[in-house]
């Protein structure tokens, strides 16, 4: 009789598991791009590349008039140029800012407040003390956490709320929308993406490049912007490309606050179309097949390039300083003056600059939250939430259904092919390997895929597969989504379980299989602990890659009992407050009603927001402890 | 009602607020408040350091004579590095650190409240233990303490470095990779140039923290030929774990012990006579 090693077969099968897995974001990444490029062939076939990228003219509705050419209607070069000055302007605003407040964390933000009460109130003395007992730092990093956790329909609204009717008294009484207002709530979205990335570079160069420069007679200021700032330079650098690519594939945000013209712009506040806004604005008009409808993938192919484009070009970012080209020749002058004088002031003025950037991005944050919460929370009923929803007063519990429809499926799928993706990179890989470089391109490629090309692809794939738009299409697109994410930090959690423990394992004649399961695994649970919420996070967020894969439609509660039906989000409920406002009561009036609705629903966004950020950070603060 | 506390131990501040003080008194450049006429350059009275409620340096007091090679010597952990830093008040830097005594430096005391910190480090250079060239080229290391003192001139930064570089022995070795990256120099040679570095702000003093542990023996004969070299320019003060190395270069040697300074005299007399029990266990190698 042959006797089968149960142990051996359990592991070489298990490799290959694994490895499936993990080629499952190459798989994606592929998918993504043949799918939408094969989506606009019929639109480069009609109209002709050249044409289309380089038309000045996007109108369509003209296509069966005898006037127009149909290859003369579809060119997308004034909003390829809006998309790129938006971006540019937003990271010349947000960026620095965000690097300042990297600077400020890093460098001046103190541990606590200092506050000194001399009255005798007691009450106040309270509060004074308990004001002094926050932790400065780890207040930051939250609000930087929190900022990136909320939705970007929210900051939408934040744009048209607040942004919009400033910029609007600027603009003499005129519109506010346009060119400026996409790039100001640009610039807040990016905020978090680059400050706390350039927070992470700065924090890892050596200390003693600080110590260094302070031994010179440097002050801490001038030490910091002349010497370890310069050290992080390539980690600021990639910071800031992430932002360009977060900033080039935004759409919700951008979209509320456009204008949506597609023309070139003329001036600060002129109405635009980018090349994401243009997507989301006309594919609910675009028939099956027709031609409108490949252009506006074709758009998104044009984008996709441009964002691969952009995130690949953070491996051109030198990693460390390589010497100047050249020689250096000397010309000195024995008889130059040396006069050392003391020097400096832009240093301490940076410093300046620095601590008024943390100081904004605080007051940024505490704003829009009250905000939301003081527009909101008045509209906020029990009928509201959990009221039978109609098609004429809608409610959110059809909404809370399909949230949890999304979220459950998405990490049931997700999650294992997350997991096994990171036991093959940390278990199985070996250090340096070509493969793993490899499928790590591709992990980071599939993380900066705009969502809104995720949602063409879940309208060209899953929604055709499952016969239409639905709540399960979108929760299978949602998996393409947070699979970098629970790759990822599953991959980092796994990373820092002590080798000793594998080892003593292994001693104890365990084999690779069993090691993972009973060891490793259950120590690197935390960290899948995270991975989880922060998806959770993104799927709540999610808006962009939901509307065309999982549809926009009012719905009622045994509709969206089953996943099959369309039925709206959380977020995407919140879009279609502006996207699609109630008209139900001709006497208080329906846009009114539309965004009383929105705040209700924003303040709810922003709940689930705030205690999943604290769900990981007591996750985080318990794996701090053990350690 | 309400107000701000600031921190006091935090440099910036005496810096910020003094300034304009400070450029009075020095006739402008606010640099040259140190008076090095006198044979002491460094006179250390009564100091207690503490660390929290942990006391790392208990009463020292020591003169450390100009243009001398002045070593201090003693088992980890006696408190020699901290002296060392507080010198040139690098220990400003650690969290909790309190100091009680007076440092007179060039007959001023670098702790009263009113010290200009940028002074007082273009004045007192140091070298640290791990060799920390900035991720720059040989030149613009050479050229950052020049630049944030206000040199912008390209002839007056060439003469600079070159001076600097002769000064420390490398202009030989270095004079045709000025572009090249100071990272991807050997670790010895990466030394030396944090000695070049510190040379080119012309300081009177330089506190060498353990400089060669880190680096080879032929490494460290170059950067003990280069502190003999030195000497008729710049008081050194050198902090070693390695008693040949002291008893090679030093004129004046130092041994700590437990926070306290057991013995401080010639380095021919501590070396062959030392008067303290102590000491001369630790030098005949029975302990440390």
């Amino acid at each position: 009789m042959i006797k089968i090693n149960k142990t051996k077969l359990q592991d070489a099968g298990a490799k290959y598991v694994f490895i499936v897995c993990a080629c499952m974001s190459i798989i994606a990444v592929f998918g993504i791009i043949g799918y939408i490029l094969y989506a606009s062939i019929p639109a480069f076939r009609d109209i002709g590349v050249f044409n289309f990228l380089f038309g000045t003219l996007w109108n369509h509705g003209l296509e069966d008039s005898d006037k127009w050419d149909i290859t003369q209607i579809y060119g997308i070069l004034p909003m390829f140029v809006n998309s790129i000055i938006v971006t540019v302007m937003s990271v010349a605003i947000g960026g620095t800012i965000a690097v300042f407040t990297a600077c400020f964390m890093v460098f001046w933000c103190p541990d606590k407040f200092h506050l000194r009460y001399a009255g005798k109130n007691k009450m106040i003395a309270k509060i004074v003390s308990w004001i002094n007992q926050i932790n400065l730092r780890a207040f930051f990093d939250q609000i930087i956490k929190l900022l990136a956790g909320i939705p970007s329909v929210i900051y939408g609204y934040f744009g048209l709320s607040v942004i919009v009717p400033i910029l609007s008294s600027l603009n003499n009484g005129n519109t506010g929308l346009g060119i400026l207002a996409c790039s100001l709530v640009l610039a807040v979205m990016i905020l978090p993406t680059v400050a706390s990335l350039s927070k992470n570079a700065l924090e890892s160069v050596p200390q003693h490049y600080m110590e260094g420069a302070l031994a010179l007679g440097n002050t801490k200021a001038q030490a910091a912007f002349n010497v370890v700032l310069p050290a992080a330079r390539s980690g600021v650098i990639s910071a800031l490309i992430l932002g360009i690519g977060r900033a080039v594939g935004e759409t919700m945000a951008v979209n509320m606050v456009s204008g949506g013209r597609a023309l070139f712009p003329e001036g600060l506040f002129s109405y635009i179309r980018t090349l994401t806004t243009n997507i989301v604005m006309e594919m609910s008009e675009a028939g099956v097949g027709s031609t409108l409808e490949s252009a506006l993938f074709a758009t998104g192919f044009v984008l996709l390039v441009l964002v691969l484009i952009i995130n690949l070009s953070i491996n051109l970012v030198p990693k460390e300083f390589k010497g100047k080209r050249g020689n250096k020749v000397l010309k000195g002058d024995a008889g130059a003056k040396i006069v050392f004088r003391k020097k400096g002031i832009v240093p301490e003025v940076l410093k300046y600059v620095a601590v008024a950037c943390g100081a904004f991005i605080a007051f940024t944050l505490l704003y829009l939250i009250a905000f939301v919460l003081v527009s909101g929370i008045p509209h906020i009923t029990w009928n509201f939430l959990f009221g039978e929803s109609t098609l004429m007063s809608p409610t959110l519990l059809p909404s809370f259904i399909s949230t949890g429809y999304t979220i459950l499926i998405a990490l049931a799928i997700a999650l294992p092919f997350g997991v096994g993706a990171a036991i093959y990179l940390s278990e199985y890989s070996k250090p340096g390997s070509k493969v793993v470089s490899v499928i790590r391109t591709f992990i980071d490629t599939l993380a900066g895929i705009p969502s809104i090309i995720f949602g063409l692809f879940g309208y060209l794939l899953f929604a055709t597969l499952l016969g239409g738009r639905c709540t399960l299409a979108g929760a299978f697109t949602m998996v393409l989504v947070i699979l970098p994410t629970i790759i990822r930090s599953t991959e980092e959690s796994l990373r820092a379980v002590p080798m000793s423990l594998r080892e003593a394992s292994y001693g104890l004649g365990a084999g690779k299989f069993r090691t993972i399961f009973k060891i490793v695994l259950p120590n690197a649970f935390a960290g899948i602990a995270t991975a989880t919420v922060l998806s959770i996070g993104r799927i709540v967020g999610e808006s962009a890659a939901l509307v065309y894969s999982a549809g926009m439609l009012r719905t009622t509660v045994p509709n969206a009992l089953n996943p099959m039906n369309m039925a709206p989000t959380l977020t995407v409920f919140l879009y279609m407050c502006w996207a699609e406002p109630v008209a139900a009561n001709p006497v208080t009036g329906a846009a009114e009603i539309g965004l009383n609705q929105a705040y209700a629903t924003a303040v709810v966004l922003l709940v689930i927001t705030f205690l999943l950020n604290l769900i990981v950070f007591f996750i985080e603060k318990s794996v701090k402890k053990k350690r | 009602m309400f107000s701000f506390r600031k921190k006091d131990t935090q440099t910036d501040k005496d810096v910020r607020s003094d300034r304009k003080k400070q450029n009075k008194q020095a006739g402008g450049n606010g640099l040259d408040l140190f008076d090095f006429s006198g044979d002491v350059a460094i006179s250390v009275r009564d100091v207690d350091l503490y660390y929290g409620n942990f006391q790392a340096l208990k009463k020292i007091s020591m003169d450390i004579p100009k243009h001398q090679i002045t070593a201090m010597i003693g088992p980890s952990g006696c408190g020699k590095s901290t002296l060392l830093k507080t010198l040139n008040r690098m220990n400003d830097l650690v969290e909790g650190c309190r100091v009680e005594g007076e440092i007179r430096i060039g007959d001023k005391n670098i702790y009263a409240r009113d010290m200009d910190l940028s002074a007082l480090r273009k004045n007192v250079g140091m070298v640290f233990q791990k060799p920390n060239p900035f991720p720059m080229s040989v030149y613009d290391n050479i050229c950052y303490a020049p630049r944030t003192f206000g040199i912008h001139a390209k002839a007056a930064l060439d003469e600079i470095v070159e001076r600097s570089l002769r000064q420390a022995a490398m202009w030989d070795e270095l004079k045709d990779r000025l572009n090249k990256s100071a990272l991807g120099l050997s670790g010895g040679q990466q030394q030396r140039l944090c000695i070049a570095r510190a040379l080119a702000v012309q300081p009177e003093i330089i506190l060498m923290d353990e400089p060669t542990s880190a680096l080879d023996p032929i490494s460290t004969g170059k950067i003990e030929e280069l502190c003999l070299s030195l000497r008729d320019s710049v008081t050194i003060v050198i902090v070693t774990h390695n008693m040949q190395q002291a008893a090679r270069i030093a004129d004046k040697t130092a041994f700590f012990l437990l926070g306290e300074m057991v013995e401080y005299g010639d380095t021919e007399q501590i070396f062959s006579a030392p008067k303290d029990k102590r000491c001369e266990d630790y030098i005949t190698g029975r302990f440390g």
